[in-house]
């Protein structure tokens, strides 16, 4: 593909996925026709398109209430920003091409054909504005899964080249590398050790034969490395036979979130892969949103059949281990506000797992107004905290955040998503927030009662 | 044949009629026919001018409702004498002439009177087969009432069958019957509908056609605009109920009894212009809503196709069992076309299965 | 034959036609599509379970959003439920029905009638005074908005207007009142007014899919 993408340097040392200079952009890819790229975007998005999508295609009244659960409307006050309007040109295509009166509108010319300047225009909405944190579905009166569509949205752009500069940089990178942030298999390996010598803690590496497969975000990898320590901590402390593997290590998943399902899929099989490999019969997934809606939800999908493993969030792992009675605890003494990642809690179910742990953990958990599964969103997934371009609206959009999070008075701030948490730590930075957002594993990691203190 | 000669304020004063109930009569013909009241003295110098007009009254495919209506509310009036006065020279069902000699009488008249008579038509009139399924002395009645028209100087088509070939003309009308405005173009041609007709709105017509020698002002279906502009609904001692939501939900119940609107048994009421509810049958003695019925709507355009007598206004006409049939077959057909297309629309966008 | 007697049978004729035809052909249109199987493994069973509740979860907002969206809620819920009375609780309506289904049921009194359809008539009036007005709706609105806003609120105006009696005779009121409701019917199976099918079909599809994973929706 085009090399100017790929020469973009990332920046590395950032609080978040960053490029060195976020003054060039080339937010187009590939040597393509106008009418070629239109036509490959149209065809790309119906690919997957079936029953659900068609039903949410023809289920929209125009109403506008989606607006007011967008927390990129909340902040902007922009129309253009309402979660419907974002698929609006793919809306107009299927309205066209696709739909039961898709000759009707043909034949008489009802909806134009989308333009490659539309697409270009709508880049911003599909990929900047919207996490698909799925908030604007509870609130429409039609139950439309809009993030689901917006999705689809995005295979018909990537393949028609139209992702933003830095998102596919960091995709192509992790197409290439296997990690979108280089944390490579020699990379991974370093960390791993370097961790287990810091925190003394028995790491296993490349087992033949485990139980359970432990994944990292390449996030974790590089700025949070203290996960791989707190969950290798848990899961010895558990008596588990467990392992990372270097040839199906990384849980985030670049090709979901830019739009490209062959990428999706490489990218899902070398875990699944190296999960199959070792007769693991779990597989964790660390704290990364989309890595469990990639993995626990689409995974199957991918894979074709249903998986031979379970697949379950850290912060399930460790509910099941509160419930089993394997985790010893301390008593911390503090309030806690929780910020739940939307793919794990509102998307993927999981809303109750992390709540368990806290309890456990003995901490006063005062939710915010919109809390648990209406959880407001922080504004960085989906691949927006790679855009510069969306930068000073995901400010406005965290402070929003803050203001939430501040409301509910509690001393301390804790999620299980290391994208939002990076999120957090950049905007925290740039908008002087007086609190830091923390681990849920790592807070558990540092409150279990070692054997040796018993 | 003489009292052509009297004129009818002569004949009038020969009956001892006096002047005074002669006005009275002018007056209310004048008032029930919105003439306005200035207009009545000249209106009654002119009918006292009046000579004994010949009329022809012919019956084509009728039921001789129509003309049993107008004789029996016949009784000693004023109106009565407009009846009287006019000689009424060929009318089979009244006449005692018959065959030969009743046609005799009719070619008598209409020489006499070439150019001024008054033809007076009730039943409809067949089209269909040159006409031949309705004759009367080896002729068609299509025949025959060219032949009269062509002399008349207006006709009056009494009853809806010869407006607008009322009961003859009703699905699936097999002898192709017509009103005699659909056969009869160049002679000016008024309708009273009704099944029958109300006797007084003759006699209103009968009077300005005598006293101002034309026929009334009339409405887009050639009906006495005087008579017909309103609609039963509107003059309906009912509608105050119809108003207030009160209806009758049969025609036994409380709410007929207590003379509550009608609307839900299907009165046609609301869409049936005519003037019983003002004038009723038999000098005002009743009609049919007083008489706890509903309106069948029988002066107007094929009443009788206009579905069940006995459904509500607002329903819907369906027409037959074998059209809904073959809507819904095509419906289902359809149906499975929608389907077989859209997942061919959806191999062919997403490039196969 | 007269505008009545067109109005109440040939168009009313095509107008169900189209209608029902029109409605087959868009729901079974979607409902033939293909759709892949979700292989993953569900939290929960009895996903169905959850499509029920979302039938009415989204009949009212989530407590956060009331406030943003609880008037909006309420303006359609007028326009809605009026549109309900009025169409089976008048009696000229009812009597339109019971000839289909053959029985007659409790109607209210024609002022009672009148009055909703002022409600309605005005609650319409103020939704698409909104749709103008806020920049949201305004910029989300095509065609479809405003000639969907047009077809309902025409039935309302011809049946208040034949009811006051503002037309020549009541025989044209009801005609107009009558091609007004086909016009209606036939615009139907176009526009967004499926949204009285597909509101089902959505809440549904929506409620299931995400009881299976066991989040909300």
């Amino acid at each position: 593909m085009s090399d100017t993408t790929t020469e973009m340097a990332l920046d590395l040392e950032a609080k978040r996925l960053s490029v060195v200079d976020p003054g060039t952009r080339v937010d187009v890819q590939g040597e393509m026709g106008d009418e070629e790229r239109v036509e490959k975007a149209m065809t790309n998005f119906a690919k997957d398109f079936g029953r659900v999508a068609a039903t949410y295609m023809e289920a929209c009244i125009h109403c506008g209430a989606c607006a007011h659960a967008c927390p990129f409307y909340e902040a902007s006050g922009n129309p253009r920003h309402t979660p419907i309007w974002k698929i609006e040109p793919f809306k107009q295509a299927y309205k066209r091409e696709a739909g039961p009166l898709a000759f009707f509108y043909k034949t008489f010319n009802l909806k134009k054909n989308v333009t490659l300047d539309e697409l270009k225009e709508w880049q911003e909405l599909l990929y900047d504005t919207c996490t698909m944190c799925g908030r604007c579905t509870l609130i429409c009166p039609m139950s439309i899964d809009i993030a689901t569509l917006v999705g689809m949205a995005r295979h018909g752009m990537f393949h028609a080249g139209l992702v933003p500069h830095e998102l596919y940089t960091v995709t192509e990178k992790a197409k290439r590398e296997g990690s979108p942030l280089g944390a490579t298999p020699q990379v991974f390996e370093d960390r791993i050790e370097w961790m287990g010598d810091e925190h003394e803690v028995e790491m296993h590496v490349d087992e033949d034969q485990a139980d359970v497969l432990v994944l990292m975000s390449s996030i974790e990898i590089q700025k949070y490395p203290e996960s791989m320590a707190a969950t290798a901590k848990i899961l010895n402390h558990m008596g588990k036979t467990w392992t990372f593997r270097t040839d199906g290590y990384e849980a985030t998943n670049f090709g979901m979130l830019s739009g490209n399902t062959a990428w999706q899929k490489e990218m899902s099989m070398k875990v699944i892969s190296a999960a199959e490999k070792i007769g693991a019969k779990l597989v964790i997934l660390p704290e990364c949103g989309h890595a469990y809606q990639a993995l626990r939800w689409q995974g199957a999908n991918m894979y074709g059949k249903p998986l031979p493993f379970k697949v379950q969030h850290i912060s399930e792992f460790l509910s099941d281990a509160v419930d089993a009675g394997a985790l010893k605890l301390k008593t911390v003494n503090t309030t806690v506000a929780f910020h739940d990642p939307c793919q794990v809690s509102r998307r993927g179910g999981a809303t109750s797992a992390p709540r368990k742990v806290l309890d456990a953990l003995g901490v006063k958990l005062i939710e915010s107004k919109s809390g648990g599964s209406m959880n407001t969103c922080c504004g960085g997934g989906g691949g927006v905290i790679t855009i510069h371009r969306a930068d000073t609206l995901r400010y406005k959009v965290m402070g929003a955040k803050f203001r939430q999070l501040g409301e509910t008075g509690a001393e301390m701030m804790v999620t299980s998503c290391s994208n939002c948490r990076q999120n957090f730590d950049d905007s925290g930075e740039k908008l002087n927030w007086d609190k830091t957002m923390n681990s849920l594993l790592e807070l558990v990691a540092d409150n279990l009662v070692e054997e040796a203190e018993k | 044949m003489k009292e052509h000669a009297l004129t009818l304020g002569e004949e009038l004063r020969r009956q001892g009629i006096s002047r005074r109930s002669f006005l009275k009569f002018c007056a209310g013909v004048a008032s029930s026919m919105a003439i306005p009241a200035t207009m009545v003295p000249a209106m009654a110098a002119s009918l006292a001018q009046a000579r004994r007009q010949s009329v022809i009254w012919m019956s084509y495919q009728e039921c001789t409702a129509c003309i049993e209506s107008l004789t029996r509310s016949f009784s000693p009036t004023v109106e009565n004498l407009i009846f009287n006065f006019i000689s009424l020279d060929f009318q089979h069902a009244l006449q005692a002439a018959a065959g030969d000699q009743a046609v005799e009488a009719l070619r008598n008249a209409m020489e006499e009177n070439w150019g001024k008579y008054l033809v007076l038509v009730d039943g409809s009139i067949p089209l269909k087969d040159d006409g031949v399924y309705s004759t009367s002395h080896g002729q068609t009645h299509l025949e025959s009432l060219r032949e009269v028209a062509e002399g008349a100087a207006a006709i009056v088509s009494i009853g809806t069958c010869a407006c607008y070939g009322g009961v003859g003309a009703a699905r699936p009308n097999p002898t192709g019957a017509v009103g005699v405005e659909d056969i009869i173009t160049d002679k000016p041609i008024l309708n009273v509908p009704g099944c029958p007709p109300i006797p007084e709105v003759m006699t209103g017509v009968l009077t300005s056609f005598l006293a101002f020698g034309e026929l009334p002002a009339v409405d887009e279906l050639k009906r006495p605009s005087a008579f017909f502009s309103d609609t039963i609904h509107d003059r309906c001692y009912r509608r105050p109920f119809y108003d207030m939501g009160k209806f009758a939900k049969s025609f036994d119940d409380e709410g007929a009894r207590k003379g509550w609107c009608l609307y839900e048994l299907g009165c046609k009421g609301p869409i049936t212009h005519n003037a019983c509810a003002t004038m009723k049958f038999n000098q005002g003695v009743s009609w049919p809503i007083q008489s706890g019925h509903g309106c069948l709507g029988c002066s107007e355009p094929d009443f009788w196709d206009k579905d069940s007598f006995y459904k509500p206004l607002s329903a819907g006409q369906w027409g037959s069992a074998e059209g809904i049939a073959i809507a819904a077959a095509a419906g289902v057909a359809l149906g499975a076309a929608s389907a077989v297309m859209s997942r061919r629309n959806q191999d062919k966008i997403s490039g196969g299965k | 034959m007269t505008l009545l007697d067109f109005a109440r049978g040939p168009a009313m004729q095509i107008a169900i036609i189209i209608f029902v035809v029109g409605i087959l052909w868009r729901l079974v249109g979607v409902w033939a599509l293909r759709q892949k199987k979700d292989l993953s493994e569900a939290r929960s069973r009895g996903a169905w379970i959850g499509g029920i509740k979302g039938l009415f979860a989204h009949g009212w907002p989530y407590k956060p959003f009331v406030s943003k969206v609880g008037t909006q809620y309420i303006v359609g819920y007028v326009i809605h439920l009026g549109l309900f009375i009025v169409l089976f609780f008048g009696t000229p309506h009812m009597l339109f029905f019971a000839d289909i289904v053959g029985f007659t049921w409790w109607t209210l009194p024609g002022s009672v009638i009148t009055f909703i359809a002022v409600i309605t008539t005005a609650a319409l009036f103020f939704a698409l005074a909104k749709r103008l007005v806020n920049p949201v709706q305004r910029l989300i609105s095509n065609f479809d908005d405003y000639a969907t806003w047009f077809v309902t609120t025409l039935p309302f105006v011809t049946g208040l207007a034949t009811n006051a009696n503002l037309w020549p005779d009541y025989e044209f009121g009801l005609a107009i009142h009558l091609l007004s409701v086909w016009l209606l019917l036939i615009y139907f199976p176009f526009g967004k007014l499926m949204h009285s099918f597909w509101f089902v079909v959505s809440r549904y599809t929506t409620g299931s899919r995400f009881a299976r994973r066991g989040g909300m929706a």
